[in-house]
């Protein structure tokens, strides 16, 4: 990175304020964040088991399940609809421990997801749930979502978050680029995520340019999948790292958080490491 | 096969004397009742008549000449309708045998030497096609039923046959030969298709069953879809590649197949065909090629997991085709199934509405053969006060008509044998009393 020019008034507040510094202040465990995630549902009793046997406490998981079938979602009992969804919690509970999870479970039984759904799911997180953030480690691929209106009423909803204060973080196709999805495609509004590989699952990286913003560590922990590098895994990195900046400072707005990224990213060190000690691929 | 007229009832007139017939038929065309009249003047054109129509209502002569009676050429004409409805016309209407009349369908007599006149006829007549029209309309709505019901079940297993290849699930033959071709071209060793269907409203609700690469079922028990392999692969929206699928999926939240267990490596591709319908293709155990030991490679490549989605999509296409058949077929199932039900419930229906053959017979009926008795009674020799009213008479006749009915004519002729052995006793216990 270049070194700032000498009349810049901002140079000696950023150098105070570091990645390292903010994503791994003690504070930044993703406390007081409240994040849903709009998946497959979660194995509840899988997961706490598994941190309680790493001596951390989850916030009970609460949730709901979609359908087309009725406005109100039905109860959360606990369970996955599929593993899709609990690999996603893992990895958001892996990195910011302390977050209250909601689990929207879109799938359902039937195993498919339609957008009118999702609507319901983003809308039920933010006005009844109250999440300040929104995981969708899911997409519509443009060919599915042809209908102009439809596409507007995704789009509308994905807006009404922003301007509620709402981080949406939605993952890109997993062929991106020669695939569109949505909302990830919805760039501004949203955090959109790519896959990456990095050393540290902190790490991250910002594309101004690119259709897809942001790329983030692709590779889970939990379930057979995990390993595999896939859009899915990126985005909860990336919610979770929001997740741990949000604890320090509840109030920060989508576009302030969107900022705060994009400058961590451009203070990475020569060798291109958001971290210094962590090492970077 | 009798061609009667559907709509209009018939009515056959059997008369020896011509003049008489002549008659009965003027009034009837006269009256305007709107049916179908036939006549025949013995026994032998009568029958020949009902074997080519059906007959509703046959109009008889008691005494027919050259030795035939009426009752006799009833008892003919029910053997080709059951349900023919008669009317006698007898110059002695004493002397008609009211068990054995009614239990073949007479019901009126006409005293040619009394009342006969063209008010008195038509007024039994229409009396009687008052009560033959809507039952005959009730045993017509019959009839359609039972050849709807015929039809239907001559058709319904031919469906049934039909849709039971693609039972639980459609699965085209085409889908093993995409297998095969998947099994040549990645060097797969084996292979597995998962189908999954869920309906909330169905018992049970999720059905999931594995095929091989032949199409046949494999018939283990297998783990909840919301527990697999294959419902992780659905999430994932494309193909996956695993090797070492023991130590991958021992973390909890999954747990393999039966045909999972003990593989080195997989290649599983998703085909979502259609909500509530889902389809998962895997492949096992990729076999080493000379390639392959050169470049190290062991489990899948991209270029199999590549192919598998090309396949996958092309799978989804057929998968979608069949179980669009599929739905076609339960549309015509559920068709149906309502039409059976329907006939079910108007077969209840018409049930309810139909004279049961255990009914009495008409009031006007049991009048006039109380009538008929009573005077027959007067010319028995009142020996004592043993003889025994009409009333009496009407009710031993009834109990007999019935256990007729519901017994068939055996039962009768065992209890005219008990009584007959009871009036044996009796006689011969009254003789030893007098002697």
């Amino acid at each position: 990175m270049s070194e700032p020019p000498a009349d810049d008034v901002f140079a000696d507040l950023f150098t105070l304020v570091t990645p390292q510094r903010l994503l791994h202040h003690p504070r930044a465990t993703g406390e007081g964040v409240s994040v849903c995630i709009l998946d497959s549902g979660v194995e509840r009793a899988l997961l706490e088991e598994k941190f309680r046997q790493r001596g951390q406490i989850l916030h009970p998981i609460e949730g709901g399940i979609f359908t087309a079938a009725q406005p109100e979602p039905l109860p959360y009992d606990g369970h996955q609809s599929t593993p899709h969804g609990t690999t996603v919690a893992d990895i958001l509970l892996t990195l910011a421990p302390r977050i209250r999870l909601y689990s929207a479970d879109v799938f359902g039984p039937q195993g498919t997801c339609e957008v009118e759904v999702v609507i319901r799911a983003l809308r039920w997180a933010m006005d009844v749930w109250h999440c300040k953030i929104i995981n969708l480690s899911l997409g519509v691929p443009e060919q599915r979502l042809q209908q102009v209106q439809r596409r507007q009423q995704l789009l509308r909803t994905i807006e009404e978050a922003y301007y509620k204060d709402v981080l949406v973080v939605a993952a890109a196709h997993n062929e991106h680029p020669l695939m569109r999805s949505y909302p990830a495609a919805f760039a501004p509004p949203l955090l959109s995520v790519d896959k990456g590989t990095f050393t540290d699952p902190l790490d991250f990286a910002y594309h101004l340019s690119a259709p897809i913003e942001f790329q983030a560590h692709g590779r889970g922990y939990l379930g057979p999948f995990a390993a595999e590098p896939a859009t899915s895994w990126a985005a909860p990195h990336l919610a979770a790292i929001a997740a741990r900046i949000l604890s320090l400072r509840p109030s920060l707005k989508p576009f302030e958080i969107k900022t705060l990224l994009y400058w961590m990213f451009q203070t990475r060190d020569k060798e291109g490491c958001l971290f210094p000690s962590s090492g970077c691929v | 096969m009798p061609t009667g007229s559907e709509l209009a009832e018939t009515i056959l007139i059997v008369e020896d004397e011509e003049p008489v017939r002549r008659t009965f038929r003027e009034w009837l065309e006269s009256a305007r009742l709107d049916c179908q009249i036939l006549t025949a003047s013995d026994a032998e054109s009568a029958l020949v008549q009902a074997n080519q129509h059906t007959i509703d209502l046959a109009i008889l002569d008691w005494n027919l000449g050259a030795g035939n009676d009426g009752l006799r050429l009833l008892e003919d004409l029910t053997l080709f309708h059951p349900d023919v409805t008669a009317i006698m016309i007898t110059g002695f209407a004493h002397q008609a045998t009211p068990l054995q009349a009614m239990r073949m369908g007479v019901r009126d007599y006409l005293d040619k030497n009394q009342d006969l006149n063209r008010t008195t006829f038509l007024t039994a007549v229409r009396r009687q096609l008052d009560r033959i029209r809507p039952a005959r309309r009730v045993r017509q709505l019959h009839q359609e039923l039972i050849t709807f019901r015929s039809t239907v079940e001559k058709v319904l297993p031919l469906v049934q046959a039909a849709a039971a290849l693609h039972d639980p699930v459609p699965l085209p033959a085409a889908i093993s030969n995409l297998f095969r071709f998947l099994l040549r071209t990645t060097g797969a060793r084996d292979g597995v298709l998962l189908i999954r269907s869920y309906d909330a409203e169905r018992q049970p609700a999720e059905i999931y069953r594995a095929y091989d690469t032949n199409g046949q079922p494999l018939n283990e028990p297998l783990v909840p879809f919301a527990r697999s392999l294959a419902g992780s692969v659905v999430s994932m929206q494309k193909p996956e590649r695993m090797e070492h699928l023991e130590e991958a999926t021992d973390v909890g939240n999954l747990e393999l197949q039966p045909f999972e267990r003990g593989r080195r490596s997989l290649l599983a591709a998703p085909l979502n065909i259609a909500p509530g319908w889902q389809a998962v293709l895997e492949l096992f155990d990729k076999q080493a090629s000379e390639g392959s030991h050169a470049s190290g490679e062991r489990g899948f490549t991209e270029s199999d997991r590549q192919l598998a989605a090309a396949a996958a999509d092309f799978g989804t296409e057929m998968l979608r085709q069949a179980l669009a058949e599929r739905q076609m077929h339960r549309v015509l199932f559920d068709a149906i199934e309502a039409a059976l039900g329907a006939s079910d419930s108007m077969a209840q229906a018409l049930d309810g509405s139909m004279p049961r053959p255990e009914d009495p017979p008409p009031a006007a009926v049991l009048q006039r053969l109380r009538q008929g008795l009573a005077r027959g009674g007067s010319h028995v020799p009142d020996e004592s006060s043993n003889a025994v009213d009409g009333d009496v008479t009407l009710r031993l006749a009834e109990s007999i008509r019935v256990l007729a009915v519901r017994h068939g004519s055996s039962a009768v002729h065992h209890c005219i044998r008990l009584v007959e052995s009871l009036r044996q006793l009796l006689d011969e216990m009254i003789g030893e009393m007098r002697s």
